[in-house]
């Protein structure tokens, strides 16, 4: 072998060797990223799908709430919220910041009036990648800015839930707080049926591009959003406008702390309208969080019908006369004699309002007359604790009436209790020492309107969930009374509206069967009342309960003053309102 | 035997042959490469395709949220519109009043029967 070919054979081996120690490097180099960082957790992977691969959640829109006319009470609007890069910024304009992030400034708050240009500045010297400088901005605005198509700013939409009604029906939908990962219903419809109304979110993971939209050419997988169910109320927004307004107004003229007013279908047991005052406004509940409701035992948020316990008053004799007419103990015309006070040899003294003794009285004109000790005589001399206490319960006090929500459930002491009196006994048969809520009372009234049979109470009419439609029938709660004690409690209670206290409450054309109430709360003075009236029309053929309630009218503190005449005036409204025929000549 | 062999070759070298023609490897090689050429280039034609209609998606799928949030402050403002509230404050705008019970005047029609169950 010469001199040449060994060399070249040398220089060979060389290269050959070079070539070796690359391979090898790079075998070693492919296993330290393949091999050795792809086992510690997939970062490697991880991070390569981040950039390219993005996972987004789907919100499901949250269900609508309709009345049952159809009209919308609780809808959802999508509002933008208007984001800055403030790092961005700095990264985009080295030279002439100031100049230049002054000029934006201005155009900003030109837009946006309501953010001032402090809070700008202090936006942009965060230096954060992003900072929201408003939320929800009006359409007309997001336009604008869409328009002027501003560097490091843009718009990021989120859905808004929103009340077109304003104050109407609001103690009874609830509202939804909202925040940037979820939505929460609270109170009323909202709040008892969230789970229903919110859906469920969808995902929808894509390869995407630089500007970070969804390829179709990669893999996708998409879980499309599930709307919420859309509910459909009893509530009739005409009507409850129209009771929202007279309370008000009522409310208002009377000098009342509060009021609130239920109207209930006679024959179903479906809400019509349920109404509160003070109320609030759901699109801006946070407004209200200082103001209280149910006499400031409660916030303002709460529906007073279904939350606001107090002591009925003589709206009770009803329920002691419906006890004994029932088990045949009394009828209409059995007779006694009202001194105007009457003492018991085991209970303390009764007496009526201004003492006034009427003689032989009927059990009718005990309604009418409202007396205090008819009822007592009734409950404590006629019927006795063993007759007496089972009707309570019966007719719904002290247990709650299993309407849509949560509610209070008053409550009263009977013998099995400890602390029961015998006077507690005389003392609920006129509506004291016993505290009812008003969808309890109103459900009572509803019972005898109804032939002595109690419905179950209702205000949601039809759950739609995404077509598949659940529609709530009217349901029988329980037979009260028998059907004969409820028309002679009927005929009593007409001739107690006719003739009695409560005739500011009497509709031209109709006949009326209700009671009045005004009740005192021990430890107050005699004038702060909670003025009530229960009842129900037309009386021959009732088609609506109404149940009015006061709290502490200063006018007039008597239900058959203060509330009678509300009660007329939405009882009026609904005869027209649903064409009800008269039933009496005027 | 000897006579055999050269025509056993000719028929295996045919055999080789896809076609009815006959190719030498530099016209194999270089019809493989324009056949390569031509599926990447359909292949790429399809990729084009794919993505101009993903955009078109991606336009749709824009249009259709401004849509759908058109047709949600649509209805909000019908409901608003239809809201009692809303519609009682424009009567009263109007110069409308509230109608007083006192002037309803009730026609009692005989013979005609209540309306069961409202």
């Amino acid at each position: 072998m010469n001199t040449e070919l060994r060399r070249a054979r040398k220089r060979q081996m060389f290269i050959f060797l070079l070539v070796c120690l690359g391979t090898v490097v790079l075998l070693a180099r492919l296993y330290y990223w393949q091999v050795l960082q792809s086992q510690s957790g997939y970062k490697l992977a991880q991070l390569a799908n981040n950039e390219h691969i993005q996972n987004v959640i789907l919100d499901a829109p949250r269900g609508l709430i309709y009345d049952i006319q159809g009209r919308i009470l609780a809808s959802n609007v999508v509002r933008d919220d208007v984001y800055v890069e403030p790092l961005q910024f700095t990264v985009d304009h080295p030279d002439n910041t100031q100049s230049e992030l002054a000029a934006l400034i201005s155009t900003l708050h030109q837009v946006l009036p309501k953010v001032s240009i402090e809070k700008l500045q202090s936006a942009f010297a965060s230096g954060l990648p992003t900072a929201r400088i408003a939320v929800g901005i009006d359409p007309s605005q997001s336009q604008q800015l869409r328009e002027l198509q501003l560097e490091d700013v843009f718009l990021e939409p989120r859905t808004w839930r929103i009340y077109p009604g304003g104050t109407l029906a609001a103690q009874i939908l609830g509202y939804v707080t909202q925040n940037d990962t979820n939505n929460h219903g609270n109170y009323g419809i909202e709040g008892q049926y969230d789970a229903l109304l919110e859906g469920k979110p969808g995902s929808f993971t894509a390869v995407t591009d630089l500007q970070g939209n969804p390829l179709d050419v990669g893999a996708t997988n998409e879980q499309p959003a599930l709307s919420g169910a859309n509910l459909t109320l009893t509530i009739n927004s005409t009507i409850q406008y129209m009771v929202e307004s007279a309370l008000a107004d009522a409310v208002k003229q009377l000098e009342a702390d509060s009021g609130s007013v239920i109207v209930i279908n006679a024959r179903t047991g479906a809400v019509v309208a349920m109404a509160g005052e003070p109320t609030f406004d759901p699109n801006h509940y946070g407004q209200y969080a200082t103001q209280q409701g149910c006499l400031g035992t409660e916030e303002v948020y709460f529906n007073p019908a279904l939350y606001c316990a107090y002591e009925p008053g003589s709206t009770m004799k009803a329920a002691t006369m419906a006890a004994a007419l029932d088990q045949g103990l009394i009828t209409p015309d059995t007779t006694f004699n009202d001194p105007g006070c009457m003492t018991f040899s085991d209970a303390p003294m009764v007496c009526n309002w201004q003492l006034r003794a009427y003689g032989t009285e009927s059990m009718t004109q005990v309604l009418i007359h409202s007396a205090n000790v008819g009822a007592a005589h009734v409950a404590h001399d006629i019927l006795g604790a063993d007759r007496f206490y089972p009707y309570l319960p019966r007719f719904g006090f002290g247990q709650p009436t299993g309407i849509d929500g949560p509610e209070a459930t008053g409550s009263y002491l009977s013998p099995a209790e400890q602390g029961w009196t015998i006077s507690d006994l005389t003392r609920q048969a006129f509506g004291q020492s016993i505290l009812v809520t008003p969808i309890q009372l109103a459900m009572a009234y509803q019972a005898i309107a109804n032939g002595g049979v109690m419905m179950h109470p209702y205000l949601v009419a039809q759950i739609n969930k995404n077509g598949q439609v659940e529609s709530t029938q009217p349901g029988v709660e329980r037979r009260v009374i028998s059907a004969h004690a409820a028309h002679l409690l009927t005929e009593m209670l007409t001739q107690a509206a006719l003739l009695g206290t409560a005739q500011l409450a009497l509709v031209p054309g109709y006949s009326v069967a209700a009671k009045t109430g005004t009740a005192t709360t021990q430890g107050l003075s005699a004038d702060q009342t909670e003025a009530s009236v229960a009842g129900f029309i037309p009386a021959s053929n009732p088609v609506f309960v109404i149940l009015v309630k006061l709290d502490r009218p200063k006018k007039t503190i008597y239900g058959s003053t203060a509330a009678a005449p509300l009660w007329k005036t939405i009882a009026q409204q609904l005869m027209w309102y649903y064409k009800v025929p008269p039933d009496q000549q005027q | 035997m000897s006579q055999q062999q050269p025509i056993l070759a000719a028929k295996r070298r045919r055999q080789l042959h896809p076609f009815f023609f006959r190719m030498g490897p530099v016209a194999l090689s270089m019809c493989s490469v324009l056949l390569i050429c031509l599926m990447a280039v359909l292949y790429l034609s399809q990729l084009g395709q794919a993505v101009t209609a993903n955009q078109q998606i991606q336009q749709f799928h824009r249009q259709q949220a401004t849509l759908q949030r058109e047709d949600q402050d649509l209805l909000y403002t019908i409901a608003q519109e239809k809201s009692p509230t809303y519609i009682a404050e424009h009567a009263k705008s109007m110069g409308l009043v509230p109608a007083d019970p006192t002037t309803v005047k009730i026609l009692v029609v005989p013979h005609l029967q209540p309306v069961q169950n409202r």
